[in-house]
């Protein structure tokens, strides 16, 4: 196994895990917030609100005008 | 969308109470079709831009002034955060994030080699065909809404 392979599979699996925490968080009576509500809370205070906002904006820039 | 399930505080933030009356069940579902169509064309069309030229900058650039503007002057009715979030819970968002941003800060160590190749990488090559790309840049632009809507 290469070492790209490696780094793919660490990818990957940290985005399935980020899937499965959400899915989770959507069970109810679940202690695990979804990613929709933790970034809701996040986004109550208007630099956090920001902050999310410009990180949505940063990740448009990154991958559709370069 | 699973935002609209969650129930609506009255007089929150945003449209909530005494706004416009909401439009019937028809009018409703040809406006989301109108709008839809609108942003599946807008995708299509700022996928296929040339990367790094001043079209596909504004092509970005300017569906988030409209979310900004919307954000400002128009805002929507939000979806309630929650009161507190669990912290336990929360950690495991946090460790997940965490981890992902140190796989990706130990590619860019690296220099981004073929044998550690950020997340950019990976990704960029899988949205190159015209459709894909388009479908991700309607991902996004349903992202921003549903983070405005937050």
């Amino acid at each position: 196994m290469t070492s790209r392979v490696i780094t793919i599979i660490g990818f990957a699996c940290v985005i399935i895990a980020l899937f499965v925490l959400d899915l989770v968080g959507r069970r109810p009576g679940n202690r695990v917030p979804t990613l929709g509500e933790w970034l809701g809370y996040l986004m109550r205070a208007r630099a956090g609100r920001a902050a999310i906002l410009l990180g949505w904006l940063w990740i448009g820039w990154h991958y559709f005008a370069r | 969308m699973a935002a609209d399930d969650v129930s609506r505080s009255p007089g929150h933030l945003g449209r909530g109470l005494g706004g416009p009356r909401p439009l019937p069940r028809g009018r409703r579902l040809i406006r989301k079709l109108a709008v839809g169509a609108g942003l599946g064309a807008y995708s299509w069309l700022a996928a296929g831009t040339a990367p790094f030229s001043m079209v596909a900058l504004f092509a970005v650039l300017v569906p988030g002034a409209v979310l900004a503007a919307i954000s400002i002057w128009w805002p929507p009715v939000r979806i309630p955060p929650p009161d507190r979030l669990d912290i336990a819970g929360f950690s495991y968002w946090a460790i997940c994030v965490a981890a992902l941003f140190e796989w990706e800060a130990s590619a860019f160590k690296d220099n981004s080699r073929p044998w550690h190749p950020a997340l950019t990488e990976l990704v960029n090559p899988l949205i190159a065909p015209h459709p894909l790309k388009s479908a991700a840049f309607l991902l996004w632009l349903l992202a921003g809404w549903a983070l405005v809507r937050r």
